[in-house]
């Protein structure tokens, strides 16, 4: 309880943060009611293309003639869905690398490293780019997946350096003497001591998943199944919203969406931060 | 330092190995691998004998398509340490290496002054911002740079491409310079290259120099706090030394660090800025050959942005022991503490 106490006296007087927590909060609500409360359909009705906004369409309509706020509506979804899956995923392969490597160290921890380094330094968009073109699935969790491999290898190196400094604590040497297995000294000794650590990752790496996930549908390199804000902005582009002014409100409100969620990231691990982080409270 | 330096150099080449038996396992042991696919395009096409597809298809990818797949991994291997890799689907006869030169230093271009750029202006405001830290400076640049740096670089890229050249035409559309100029040491050259650079760079800058301001104003104010900071000025040292040989000096060491991380992420980033200013470097070449499954120039794209993100980071690493001679010197490195691993607020590795 004294938990959610912190996190609330700490919101409170970090408005930026508290707003952000807020709106985070917003859009989980929309990506999970969404679908119900709207619909997006594909069917093309160009006698209602750029409608200028109003009651039945507060966005204005695109060049199909379909309302852009349920568009924008319905796509959380599948972003946020993805994101999430891909961040759980980069979190869960880095915090089990960086644990063991640090904890067991060595050689064995000397050959994951080298591994991890190489990962680090392969350009991570490119390669996603490059394995989504070869496999073209539209499925989330594949998705997930690619988006994963370019992220976990920052997390690992950052959790085994903790991890490291974990090994020679006391608790963790009573563990040893009492005979704990390995996997009971990972996951019930050093996992909670990054814990702090690994929940701020978590919502940075959604931050980074959603960036390069909405990148490959503007590119149009993912295949796109259903409506979502990456594949809108291509869309509209490929309308030509570029060159024209009455196609603003369709090219930059899930622009708008993307940025909002992302700032709202930000300033939501913020508190977060100051929560795990007395020290900077006292700053 | 020697063996510092070699250790970086075998490291280095292990991950351009790496990369190279990657693209070689992408084009053909990929189910559906685009050296099938190749072949089976050309037997259908029909009026080509069995010989002839083979002989394509190894010109193409350099190697032959019936061999065992060792012989054909080990041919791979040796003709791309020779610098040959194959030629375009897409426009045949066009060898991929000529592709990727040609393209090379524009990305180099445009990523190294946007990063010397966004270094420089992030690690003076952040620093101004450790140095007045309650300041309504320091608050009104802490909330604007942290929402600088949460934008997607391509959003910024679009909405400067919609305002800037389509809306209001200030700047060229695409391309690296214009038609009526002559590639070489001239004023005219010169002046339409940074002409049609301007808006990447700037798209770039925007996005990423906020990171370096939050990560310098972080750490130089954890430096500030430090013992021997206070011990330097009781001894009476002038605040100009404390600021630059104490405060500065060992604030700088993380945002180093940082450099090396982040030339991935620049890298990576240039795909979509090169691809929406249609500015022909690297990443414009990839994306291009991805959409029309140009599996070679992809490859050799890839392969030279991973290259050019090694010799950058090995640069980085030459230039750390000059900053921070603990590295260098494994004996004193024991001593101190591990740095914290830079934890990026915004611009996250991807």
């Amino acid at each position: 309880m004294s938990f959610l106490r912190d996190f609330w006296r700490i919101a409170r007087s970090d408005w930026t943060a508290l707003i952000g927590a807020v709106v985070v909060l917003l859009y989980v609500v929309i990506a999970v009611i969404g679908p119900y409360i709207t619909q997006a359909s594909t069917a093309a009705d160009p006698s209602r293309a750029y409608l200028t906004p109003s009651l039945s369409h507060p966005l204005g309509t695109d060049s199909f003639g379909q309302g852009v706020l349920s568009e924008i509506i319905v796509g959380t979804r599948p972003i946020m869905e993805v994101g999430v899956l891909a961040a759980l995923i980069t979190v869960f392969v880095g915090v089990v690398v960086g644990l063991v490597s640090g904890y067991l160290g060595g050689t064995a921890d000397n050959v994951i490293m080298r591994i991890t380094d190489v990962f680090l330094t392969i350009p991570g968009l490119p390669i996603v780019l490059i394995i989504s073109s070869v496999v073209r699935s539209a499925n989330p969790v594949v998705l997930a997946l690619i988006l994963s491999v370019a992220a976990w290898p920052g997390l690992a190196r950052a959790v085994r350096s903790q991890a490291l400094s974990l090994r020679t604590s006391d608790f963790i040497e009573a563990a040893r003497l009492q005979g704990a297995s390995l996997s009971n000294i990972v996951t019930r000794q050093l996992l909670p001591n990054v814990g702090p650590y690994v929940a701020i990752h978590f919502l940075l790496a959604i931050t980074g998943a959603i960036y390069a996930e909405v990148g490959l549908f503007l590119l149009g390199i993912a295949p796109v199944s259903g409506t979502n804000w990456g594949a809108m902005i291509n869309s509209a582009m490929n309308q030509g919203a570029l060159y024209t002014t009455k196609s603003m409100l369709y090219l930059f409100s899930p622009m708008a969406a993307i940025v909002i969620l992302q700032v709202a990231f930000v300033y939501f691990t913020r508190i977060l931060d100051s929560l795990f982080n007395p020290r900077l409270r006292v700053q | 330092m020697l063996r510092y330096v070699a250790k970086r150099l075998v490291m280095a080449f292990a991950i351009i190995y790496f990369v190279v038996s990657l693209s070689f396992f992408m084009i053909r042991l990929m189910p559906g691998s685009p050296m099938a696919a190749l072949e089976g395009k050309l037997m259908q096409q029909g009026g080509m004998s069995p010989q002839e597809i083979r002989q394509r298809v190894e010109a193409v990818y350099g190697v032959t398509p019936n061999a065992p797949v060792w012989h054909q991994y080990v041919e791979y291997i040796r003709n791309a340490f020779h610098g040959n890799l194959g030629t375009s689907i897409a426009n045949p006869g066009e060898s991929v290496v000529h592709v990727i030169a040609s393209a090379a230093p524009w990305t180099i271009f445009i990523v190294g002054t946007s990063l010397v750029i966004s270094f420089i202006l992030g690690i003076a405001i952040g620093a101004l911002m450790a140095a007045f830290q309650n300041s309504a400076f320091s608050k009104v640049m802490t909330f604007v740079v942290s929402f600088l740096s949460a934008i997607p670089n391509y959003l910024v890229a679009i909405v400067l491409l919609y305002f800037l050249t389509d809306i209001y035409h200030y700047f060229p559309i695409s391309g690296a310079y214009a038609v009526d100029v002559t590639p070489g040491f001239n004023a005219p050259f010169i002046a339409s290259a940074i002409d049609h650079a301007i808006l990447p760079i700037t798209a770039f800058v925007i996005t990423s120099f906020g990171a370096w301001a939050l990560g310098m104003k972080g750490t130089a104010v954890s430096v500030l706090g430090a013992e021997y900071v206070r011990a330097a000025e009781t001894r009476g040292l002038s605040p100009k030394r404390v600021a630059q040989s104490y405060v500065g000096r060992n604030s700088m060491l993380p945002q180093v660090t940082g450099l090396a991380l982040s030339l991935g992420f620049l890298f990576g980033g240039s795909v979509f800025i090169e691809f929406y200013f249609s500015y022909p470097g690297l990443g414009y070449h990839l994306i291009e050959a991805i959409n029309s499954r140009d599996y070679s120039v992809m490859m050799g794209c890839f392969l030279l942005i991973t290259t050019a993100v090694i010799v950058a980071n090995f640069l980085v690493d030459l230039l750390y022991p000059a900053i921070d001679p603990r590295i260098a010197r494994p004996a004193l490195r024991r001593q101190v503490a591990e740095p914290d691993e830079p934890v990026a607020v915004g611009g996250v590795q991807v």
